[in-house]
């Protein structure tokens, strides 16, 4: 891959964590979601969406930094301001690829 | 139809046997009920219903604009001259698209603005249609939120629920798209929208007040960092009331400009790429950062891990998700920045070196107005024209301007006393932003003086509305600082790319009072230096709509300049 001149602050650390988001079933909701953990630095590692009894989602991400300030903690509460999404966390142990 | 699956999950409620109204009339109606005054816009097929009715909307004052992004870059303006949230129109397609880059402008800057757009008819949706683009998609990442109108009886709770998102907490751009048949179709029905589903948290003080009163009782180096979250979160007062209370130096943001007067005798001026040599080496040496309303944006942070770096820091933001983003913080105070501010009373450390040395650098590096004027003679010295422009004028002036050398020139040479005073495109960089938003801040504060200051790269890229202030007789006055060349672009490829000059030559600019006054506006050029004094005089006692092309050294740069990905202290001078 070619190497980029960047920035080494925000270098791929690696991060990788999985979250679970909880979404109102309103259009939009998923795709928006989606798209801020995509615009906030995350790959996809795997992606499962149920739906539970009271109508909302459960949203089961996997995902790994592409170089941004990596900081799950605060893509939660990224995804939090969301409207619609209810509530997401961080679920499992947080661990670096290179130990995975 | 009245019912949609998507409501029904929401415990909405139909109410039926209303009086019939179309989606057109609805959307109108709950645009006036939200108490809009002035909507900014441009007519097209698919929003043509919505046109239909509007004259009958007598409450509703509709600007009609020569090209979208003027309407949403006037309703910026609007809202930030006036603090209320403004209102654009356009229609489906590229009436759409071209409302994109302002929406991205709100988005970046914290703007409340809610944008319509009409859309093909709902079977049509999807399929290619003539002027259908999925505006409700391409914006996802630029909104705070958005919707797509299924039904009209949905109109009133969903306009009323777009007006308080982009208004609450940390402002910004909604977006509702109307496909014409909704706008078209008559119900009787209204669904009662159900109360705001997600409980947001009051915006009430941190319960960490007591740790940040006492980290900067201790501090030997004390230094507050506002920005733009002041303003928005009307915390002006108290932010001057606590600098005050502590003695504590200050500096700002490009958007937290004029939340301390410009003289204030604690204020050391704008850090950043473009910041005071006194306020940059003051975050680089302080030991404790306030940052109130301010998010470590990287023009003003520089490279980001030597940014203040024997500073803990406490952190005021409305937005939680902004506290330890990209800088650890020691103390992060969520919620109201106004209640915040007004919680603490660290009394005043006791730091009298910092401050000698903080005021002594100040008045060390003090602009040289009148040498640099000398040396730019006969020719303009351009922030030698905008510090005396700013002073001539009224103390309650509004600058708004475009995006280049003369935005940072604005920033670091103008007066400003009120945060409202000064509207620019700080997170987007919009070149075009200044006139449309100078015409929307005019109509928003009809009797105080606007200001657009824009330069002759940016004025084009939004110079049709010229023709909206010659309509409406909007008396904006607008300074035109041409140095026939794209300034900050020239003087980076000065600076950083061994002065070969690519693409930014603009001599064959046309005459721009001519310009001007093709579309009947008042314009006069300013040449030299000595027709200068005259020129501010005649520019501010102009009643209507003026232009002042005022021609500047191509050669003139910005400094100080922080180059990209080093720290502040490595600050270019000339």
């Amino acid at each position: 891959m070619t190497e980029l001149q960047r920035d080494k602050t925000f270098e791929p650390s690696g991060v990788q964590g999985k979250l679970k988001i909880v979404l109102h079933d309103v259009s939009g909701t998923l795709i928006r979601a989606l798209g801020t953990i995509e615009r906030r630095g995350y790959d996809y590692r795997d992606v499962h969406c149920t739906q539970r009894v009271d109508g909302d989602f459960d949203l089961l991400v996997h995902i790994e930094d592409t170089g941004g300030p990596s900081n799950l903690d605060t893509l939660c509460k990224q995804l939090e301001r969301l409207y619609n999404v209810v509530s997401a966390e961080k679920v499992g142990r947080r661990k670096h690829a290179e130990h995975a | 139809m009245t019912t949609a699956k998507q409501f029904e999950k929401q415990d909405t409620q139909v109410i039926a046997d209303r009086e019939p109204k179309s989606g057109a009339e609805l959307l109108l109606e709950s645009i006036a009920a939200q108490g809009v005054e002035t909507i900014f816009g441009y007519p097209g097929g698919a929003i043509m219903p919505v046109y239909d009715v509007l004259p009958k909307y007598k409450e509703l004052r509709h600007i009609l604009c020569r090209h979208e992004q003027g309407c949403g870059m006037a309703a910026i303006g609007y809202a930030r001259a006036t603090g209320r949230t403004g209102t654009a129109f356009a229609t489906s397609g590229p009436g759409a698209t071209n409302l994109i880059t302002a929406i991205a402008d709100a988005y970046l800057d914290s703007v409340p603005v809610v944008f319509f757009t009409g859309q093909v008819p709902s079977n049509l949706m999807g399929t290619d249609a003539f002027q259908e683009v999925d505006i409700f998609g391409m914006t996802l990442p630029v909104v705070k939120h958005s919707y797509i109108v299924r039904d009209p009886a949905d109109i009133p709770g969903m306009v009323a629920e777009a007006y308080f998102i982009a208004a609450e907490g940390r402002p910004g751009p909604v977006l509702i798209d109307l496909p014409k048949d909704v706008a078209n179709a008559v119900t009787t029905e209204r669904h009662k929208w159900r109360p705001y589903p997600k409980q947001k948290p009051e915006m009430g003080q941190s319960a960490d007040i007591e740790a940040a009163n006492e980290l900067i009782r201790n501090a030997k180096k004390p230094l507050f960092y506002i920005g733009g979250g002041i303003a928005q979160g009307d915390g002006v007062k108290e932010l001057r009331d606590l600098v005050e209370r502590t003695g504590i130096p200050a500096v700002s943001t490009l958007k937290g400009l004029g939340s301390l007067p410009s003289d204030h005798p604690q204020y050391l001026g704008m850090l950043g790429m473009h910041g005071l040599k006194a306020a940059n080496f003051a975050v680089q040496e302080c030991d404790v950062l306030i940052v109130a309303g301010a998010r470590f944006d990287d023009r003003a942070t520089g490279k980001l891990d030597t940014f203040a770096p024997h500073a803990k820091v406490i952190h005021m933001d409305i937005d939680v998700a902004e506290i330890d983003k990209l800088r650890k913080v020691t103390v992060g105070l969520d919620g109201s920045v106004k209640k915040n501010l007004a919680a603490l009373n660290p009394g005043k450390p006791d730091c009298q070196d910092w401050l000698d040395l903080c005021y002594g650098r100040r008045e060390e590096f003090e602009w040289d107005y009148k040498g640099a004027q000398e040396n730019a003679a006969p020719g303009v010295y351009a922030p030698k024209l905008l510090y005396d422009l700013s002073r001539k004028a009224d103390d309650s002036a509004i600058f708004t301007c475009d995006v280049g050398q003369h935005q940072m020139w604005v920033a670091q040479h103008c007066y400003f006393d009120d945060p409202k005073d000064h509207i620019t495109s700080g997170g987007l960089g919009t070149m075009g932003f200044g006139l449309p938003a100078g015409l929307g801040a005019q109509l928003g504060a009809p009797n105080r003086t606007v200001i657009t200051v824009s330069g002759d790269g940016s004025i084009m890229m939004n110079i049709q509305e010229l023709a909206t202030l010659n309509r409406y007789g909007i008396p904006l006055k607008i300074v035109l600082l041409d140095n026939s060349v794209l300034g900050m672009v020239r003087q980076w490829q000065e600076v950083f790319f061994d002065k070969n000059y690519s693409e930014v030559n603009l001599d064959d600019n046309p005459d721009f009072a001519l310009v001007a006054k093709a579309f009947q506006i008042d314009a006069f050029t300013v040449n030299t230096a000595d027709e200068m004094e005259a020129g501010i005089d005649r520019l501010l006692k102009t009643d209507g709509p003026v232009l002042m092309h005022v021609k500047i050294d191509p050669n003139e740069n910005v400094w100080p300049l922080v180059p990209p990905g080093r720290s502040n202290a490595d600050m270019m001078e000339r």
